[in-house]
């Protein structure tokens, strides 16, 4: 029953890292533009995601480490310093689009400036890491994330035409502008596959105590806990591909995207899209915030944990309070959220190549994992992953330039 | 304690803990001495971000041992835990005979959680 309980991980580490401010970015982008063409590309971003969490939570199981403890230890402090700078420089930036996409929604229910709303909801995250152990975060975040399950309805509801959305889930040529059409599929990707989701998540491993018998638990947590989060997100597509594509709506502003959900919830569809987003970038910042503290104790082998208090590891609590404020004064100084969050996710999926690689030769190595490494299917994934993540390196910042309009 | 290992794999960068298994920093440097004719033999390991700095280069060592006149919440830039101290080796980390709450490891810990944290309420998890 314990171990049937840890699903909660799997959808904690979901509703945080997979469906946040990036993703309801990109896939209201992707379906107000493209309607339901660009579905393969979170379909590919889901399988690339499910591998690398199974791969991080297998690893932590079987050794009790985590991922920035395992990368420092074994390739040393000199390979990791430049991916721990940028990954540091990263984090922040999420902490700040998923702060301005907590603001949003505020500022929506609200009315008020949406900057008003930038210290309050930092402060709200920081009051639940201060007062929280990492089992209630986990719960409370999980079910809370339920709610984002209304595009789902939506979705349904609307009765998009299957045979179109059969159809997007193959990759296809696009039918408006080239250039746009490959950076919102990169984007999505550089959405889903985001490089805290794995330190995040072996992190949150070995907190709750995850050992070998695990293995079977961590691989239907990460089919599961991912598919939640990829559901969702496939709804949102079909969402804003039904309704704002044939209205000519594009998102290049929250505030269009706030209306798709009003034609399956005329009443509501307002304050269920406010709900969801506040909560789903909530969770997310409780993610990312942690992820930063894990990030950095490890980097260091300080003391770490989020059930200790915060007077027993204050270095720990320090790290997620500075990172949470400097966030936020990204939003108090009015960052729009939208373009924060394209920019982090092209910043991200640049680097993604540091947090692949070295995760494909720590599966390998057998004196670590003994019988737990890699076998061949999870390999060639691996490899794969790999050559698509220095791809997407590569192609990250010229289609940034060129079809970010 | 294994039979055998290997400096860079099995010891650098490797997590330190103390004797009650408290995280107490990683291994950041290793020191040989060589005393006559017989082989090298470990002396100690050393601890601390001069310890990491001088890895990259010696001016960033230079810097970093500046920043720590300037705020000298730690009484040595570097600690030292000499072999003698070295409990047990396991693939999870290096067991030292020392308490991490006494070390220079905790300095900072320390001046943090006497100086900013527990004056926050909630700190204590009351």
């Amino acid at each position: 029953m314990k171990k049937a309980l840890t699903l909660a991980l799997g959808i904690l580490t979901s509703v945080g890292g997979f469906f946040d401010v990036g993703n309801i970015a990109t896939c209201t982008q992707a379906g107000a533009r493209f309607r339901f063409q660009l579905i393969w590309a979170m379909l590919l971003a889901t399988i690339v995601v499910i591998f690398l969490v199974e791969m991080s939570g297998r690893f932590a199981a079987v050794t009790g480490k985590a991922l920035p403890d395992a990368i420092r230890e074994h390739f040393g402090f000199g390979f990791w310093l430049v991916p721990f700078v940028i990954l540091t420089l990263i984090h922040i930036l999420v902490i700040a689009a998923e702060i301005g996409g907590m603001s949003f929604a505020l500022h929506l229910v609200t009315g008020l400036p949406l900057p008003l709303f930038a210290l309050p909801s930092a402060i709200l995250v920081w009051l639940f890491l201060w007062r929280s152990t990492f089992s209630a975060i986990e719960n409370s975040t999980s079910f809370l994330g339920l709610i984002t399950l209304c595009f789902v309805a939506a979705a349904v509801w609307l009765r998009p035409p299957i045979h179109e959305v059969l159809r997007g889930s193959l990759p296809s040529m696009p039918s408006g502008s080239a250039a746009n059409y490959w950076y919102i599929a990169v984007s999505i990707v550089g959405a889903v596959i985001a490089p805290f989701l794995f330190y995040f998540f072996s992190s949150g491993a070995v907190e709750v105590g995850w050992d070998r018998s695990y293995i079977p638990v961590n691989r239907a947590v990460a089919v599961i806990g991912m598919g939640f989060g990829s559901v969702i997100s496939i709804a949102a597509i079909i969402v804003a591909g039904a309704v704002l594509a044939p209205r000519g709506i594009r998102v290049d502003d929250f505030h269009q995207a706030a209306l798709m959900l009003t034609q399956a919830f005329p009443h509501w569809g307002f304050a269920l899209f406010a709900v969801s987003m506040g909560v789903a970038c909530f969770g997310a910042a409780v993610e990312v915030a942690l992820s930063t503290s894990y990030t950095f104790a490890q980097t260091f082998g300080w003391n770490w944990g989020e059930d200790l208090d915060p007077a027993e590891d204050a270095r720990f609590t320090l790290v997620y309070t500075v990172s949470l404020f400097v966030g936020s004064l990204f939003v108090l100084v009015g960052f729009d959220p939208l373009k924060l969050t394209l920019l982090t996710m092209f910043i991200s999926a640049a680097v993604l190549p540091f947090v692949a690689a070295p995760m494909l030769l720590l599966m390998n190595d057998r004196m670590l994992l003994r019988d737990a490494s890699n076998g061949i299917i999870s390999n060639i994934a691996a490899a794969l992953i790999v050559v698509m993540t220095l791809v997407l390196a590569v192609v990250s910042i010229p289609l940034a330039v060129m079809g970010g309009s | 304690m294994p039979e055998e290992l290997e400096i860079i794999r099995d010891l650098l960068d490797k997590q330190l803990v103390d004797r009650e298994e408290t995280k107490m920093g990683r291994a950041d440097g290793i020191v040989l001495a060589l005393d006559g004719d017989g082989p090298p033999r470990i002396d100690r390991l050393e601890l601390g971000f001069v310890v990491l700095a001088r890895r990259m280069h010696p001016k960033v060592e230079k810097w970093f041992e500046a920043l720590r006149r300037r705020w000298s919440v730690r009484k040595s830039a570097r600690q030292m835990v000499p072999w003698s101290k070295v409990l047990d080796i396991t693939p999870k980390h290096i067991q030292l005979d020392v308490n991490a709450l006494e070390t220079p490891a905790f300095d900072w810990e320390r001046w943090l959680r006497d100086h900013i944290v527990t004056k926050i309420p909630g700190a204590n998890g009351e």
